[in-house]
């Protein structure tokens, strides 16, 4: 019996369909609904009530948070990207060798593979007061003081989460700059184009589609993380998801589901934005 | 721009010099832990270093004192290794099937980009919210498992993407032409050339497994993976063990890249000396 | 910098690491000529290109241009503009903003560019497509979207890296006229690199033929065709067949020659008869061969004449290619006119006598003296090149 080779297309991607319909699609589902049931100190109620937005809306420790999130968004994003599209501008056009390129590059992914909390938590004997980059820096005579900002403040989570993320913008901006055609680059020299002006106007635009890929990664990432925020700024600082937590650890759930969907609400029209800009499915579609 | 031959612009050297210092920005801090975690018996979280032991990787094995870290590894190993297997298998079917076109293509693959990009939180949450409805108790072997899945599938999905798009079809159809059938064109054909591909898979769906935190928060049940124990001790543990934990499970990692990069050289190695032999044999 | 278009290429060498692309070239061309460079792959003619246009340095030697040493210049510098064999049209910009590349790079104006690049755009017959993007171009279109980008730049010496490998045979020629015409039109120096024998012969003023990082020969397309020098170009351009014997008697300005088979050939000779025993090699044109039926295979006997087998028959128009299978002589063709074939035709199989005549004969001086294996080895040769046979 022959089967049709759409059913056998649509029986190969079931499995993956199945699971992201399940603990994906249900569960958004679900944190929508629970987001309109009501509470209290015991159980939650389903019912249909605004009280979880309502609440949600005037209180102005919301907008603070709000503000928290989008902040570090936004500098993690500006940082990563600079830092992301230097790297990848280095490997894909200054790297000669094939085999260096995959090393160094597989070198800047390396870190990756290991756990994030540990990665964190990392940078806390580093850069406290007594951690090594004081001591260096008292060592070399630059200060006498050790420095109190570089923990437990802004400049620690922004650190800490330019750390985690960086990659996620090098490996899109690499993969677009590595599909740039060589003899595209050589007819702009031969068109007599500087460097930069190839840079300008051939490097850049080229590689829109991986900057708007890698952006998304990193503004989601983000704005989507807690457990940086928590630690690095030394419990002085929160963001939405981490007053999330607090709420799902005292079991409030209908709150924190309303706290979700604004996120949720929040990085959908930060990420349509962007691709309003660039259209991405190209790139993504191989 | 890339020159074949000749001297560097000094654009080189200023690009490489920034390359290194992010080399060093990255690994860096990591070194103070793999350090810190052999201090000695009385030392404390921070430098300096009060002698060298390896006091702190023996605690981590007295259950009371540092958390049940021998069970969480456990845990967290046996289910990474499932999340390998089931990401390995799911993705390598879905890219299988997106090379065709059909109805809700472009719907599950946005589903799978959302996944990606979402709040493993309120995944988590979700998740959680589900079971509880349902009436099951959340446990590390199944509500955990999914949530690593709408982690790992989105980018065994992209990967299978990239690979499958530089894949010749020429090859399959000349495998039908000797008279293959599909399922040995897939078999002895596809396959064995994605391989490399699908170990890529493979190692993400290990390590995001065996990383991952924010997903399995909510979902894990009674009993904590690896990383939310350690999140655990960050807050409760106040000696270097945790920095033991931290050089033990970065080894394990290290470990996991080592055998996954070494199977890949393996296969073709072995591959390029059989073909070797074999033009040897018939010149 | 002057105007003149004159390349000279002094003690040019190029090495890649331990490989050598192309060694000691000396070459001239002048000012406002066609120059084709002809060669197989990796006989280094793009290369030779490339460091023209400065693209790539040479190891040693100098590149002049006119009167200016150009070695060590960036390419903008020179008054050269490359046409790309794969066009490298730029894909995120339009036709129009493609070719004002140049002007915009140069500083000037927006508007004043694009006017420009539109009156360059209406001389290559593309004004219509000024505002679309290249992917929305035919092979053919694209090709001429480059070539307006290059001429753009008013250089001096235009370069093209085989810019109709890529097209259909129709489209080919169509374009082979056109690029002729606008060379003439524009009397600037034209170097093309290709692959095809026929091509290059057609265009050039003088074509340049290479093999493995050397020039073999340099010339007009007549004699190169009519008066190849080696074995090597005889059989490249593929109109000779090439034949070698010992010189055996020299008289009245005519040698004779003995090959290793037994079969003598007669052809002009200026030598003395000092040259007896000396391994000549020479070249019959495949045109001025004549075909005879005959009873049975076997040694012809005669001076000019080799007897064999029909090998196969390809019917070309205006004459058919009919390849022998003779003794010691891999490849031997005869060029029939149609007429003179259907008048008597051969069928694959048949004994057959080939002839010809002594003045139709020339010797090869290159290979003068030199083994018949460095005069290189027919079979192997052209399977390894894919070459057409004229």
């Amino acid at each position: 019996m022959k089967i049709p080779p759409v059913v056998v297309a649509y029986l190969q991607v079931l499995p993956l369909f199945l699971v992201l319909l399940v603990f994906l699609g249900v569960p958004l589902v679900l944190v929508v609904v629970v987001s309109f049931f009501d509470y209290d100190m015991f159980d939650i109620v389903p019912a249909f009530t605004l009280r979880n937005y309502d609440e949600l809306l005037r209180s102005e420790l919301t907008y603070t948070l709000y503000y928290n999130t989008v902040k570090y968004a936004v500098m993690v994003w500006a940082i990563t990207l600079v830092i992301g599209f230097t790297v990848a501008y280095f490997l894909v056009f200054h790297v000669r060798n094939l085999l260096w390129q995959i090393a160094l590059f597989l070198l800047c992914t390396v870190p990756f593979w290991t756990s994030n909390v540990i990665r964190m938590i990392s940078w806390i004997p580093f850069l406290g007061r007594n951690g090594i980059f004081n001591q260096s820096l008292m060592l070399l005579g630059v200060t006498d003081q050790p420095l109190e900002f570089l923990l437990f403040s802004d400049f620690a989570v922004v650190i800490a989460y330019v750390h985690l993320f960086t990659l996620f913008m090098i490996v899109p901006i690499f993969n677009a700059m590595a599909r740039i055609d060589p003899a595209i680059i050589e007819a702009a020299v031969d068109g007599g184009a500087s460097r930069l002006q190839i840079l300008t106007t051939i490097v850049i635009p080229l590689s829109k589609t991986g900057i708007a890929l890698g952006s998304i990664f990193v503004l989601a990432l983000t704005m989507g993380d807690f457990f940086v925020v928590k630690i690095m700024s030394g419990g002085q600082s929160a963001n939405v998801v981490l007053a999330m937590s607090n709420e799902i650890a005292m079991l409030q759930y209908p709150p924190a589901a309303a706290s979700a969907v604004g996120l949720l609400v929040v990085v959908s029209l930060m990420v349509a934005a962007i691709l309003r800009v660039v259209d991405v499915r190209r790139e993504l579609a191989g | 721009m890339r020159q074949r031959s000749g001297r560097r612009p000094w654009t080189f050297y200023a690009l490489a010099a920034f390359f290194t210092l992010f080399v060093l920005f990255l690994y860096g801090p990591m070194s103070a832990i793999y350090i810190l975690s052999f201090q000695g018996p009385s030392g404390g979280l921070t430098f300096p270093m009060n002698g060298v032991s390896l006091n702190w990787f023996y605690a981590l094995f007295e259950q009371q004192r540092t958390g049940d870290f021998a069970g969480s590894f456990g845990r967290s190993i046996t289910l990474a290794i499932c999340v390998l297997v089931l990401t390995v298998t799911i993705s390598i079917m879905a890219g299988l099937a997106f090379r065709r076109r059909f109805f809700g293509a472009g719907l599950i693959f946005y589903l799978a980009i959302a996944s990606l990009i979402m709040p493993g939180l309120l995944v988590s949450l979700g998740i959680g919210l589900m079971f509880q409805f349902l009436g099951i108790r959340p446990n590390w072997y199944t509500s955990a498992l999914g949530a690593h899945l709408t982690w790992t599938l989105p980018f065994g999905l992209l990967i299978m993407f990239a690979v499958f798009s530089r894949f010749n079809r020429a090859y399959e159809e000349a495998a039908r032409d000797l008279g293959a059938s599909n399922w040995q064109i897939l078999w002895t054909v596809v396959l064995p050339i994605l391989f490399p591909g699908i170990i890529a898979v493979a190692l993400f769906g290990f390590t995001l497994s065996y990383d991952e935190f924010p997903r399995t928060m909510v979902t894990v049940g009674p009993r904590n993976t690896l990383p939310l124990e350690i999140w655990v001790m960050t807050t409760n543990v106040t000696s270097p063990a945790l920095f033991a934990l931290g050089t033990v499970t970065t080894a394990v990692s290290f470990l996991v890249i080592a055998l996954a990069l070494g199977s890949i050289a393996l296969i073709q190695r072995r591959r390029t000396r059989r073909i070797i032999r074999e033009a040897g044999r018939a010149a | 910098m002057t105007r003149s278009g004159e390349i000279q290429l002094q003690r040019v060498t190029k090495r890649f690491g331990p490989t050598v692309a192309v060694e000691g070239i000396d070459l001239t061309i002048p000012d406002g000529s066609y120059c084709c460079l002809l060669g197989p792959s990796g006989c280094g003619k793009t290369t030779i290109l490339r460091m023209i246009a400065g693209h790539e340095e040479p190891t040693d030697g100098r590149i002049r241009i006119g009167r200016d040493d150009v070695t060590g210049l960036p390419p903008v510098r020179r008054g050269t503009a490359m046409m790309f064999q794969s066009y490298a049209l730029f894909p995120h910009m339009t036709v129009v903003d493609n070719v004002a590349y140049n002007l915009r790079m140069r500083g000037v104006g927006k508007a004043e560019r694009r006017r420009q690049a539109r009156a360059m755009l209406a001389r290559v017959h593309l004004d219509a497509f000024a505002e679309r993007v290249p992917a929305q171009l035919s092979g053919g279109q694209q090709q001429r979207v480059a070539l307006a980008r290059a001429l753009i730049t008013n250089p001096r010496v235009l370069l093209l890296d085989e810019p109709l490998s890529a097209l259909d045979e129709f489209l080919r020629l169509q374009m082979r006229g056109e690029l002729k015409r606008l060379q003439r039109e524009l009397g600037i120096t034209f170097i093309h690199v290709t692959h095809t024998q026929l091509e290059a012969i057609a265009l050039a003023d003088l074509v340049v033929v290479m093999d493995q990082g050397r020039i073999e020969q340099a010339g007009s397309a007549h004699a190169i065709y009519n008066e190849p020098q080696s074995a090597y170009v005889a059989r490249f351009m593929g109109g000779q067949n090439v034949l070698s014997g010992k010189v055996t008697t020299v008289a009245d300005g005519q040698a004779t020659l003995l090959s290793s088979e037994g079969d003598r050939f007669a052809l002009p000779f200026q030598g003395t008869a000092d040259f007896a025993g000396t391994l000549v090699h020479c070249a019959v044109r495949r045109d001025r061969i004549k075909l005879k039926k005959v009873a049975a295979a076997g040694r012809s006997g005669q001076v000019n004449a080799l007897a064999g087998e029909v090998y196969a028959i390809e019917y070309q128009g205006s004459y058919v290619k009919v390849t022998l299978d003779v003794p010691g002589w891999p490849d031997f063709v005869a060029n029939v006119p149609d007429d003179r074939f259907f008048a008597m035709p051969v069928d694959i199989g048949d004994a057959v006598l080939a002839r010809w005549l002594a003045k139709d004969v020339r010797m090869l001086e290159a290979d003068l003296g030199r083994a018949s294996e460095a005069a290189g080895e027919i079979g192997l040769y052209k399977q390894e090149l894919g070459l057409a046979q004229a």
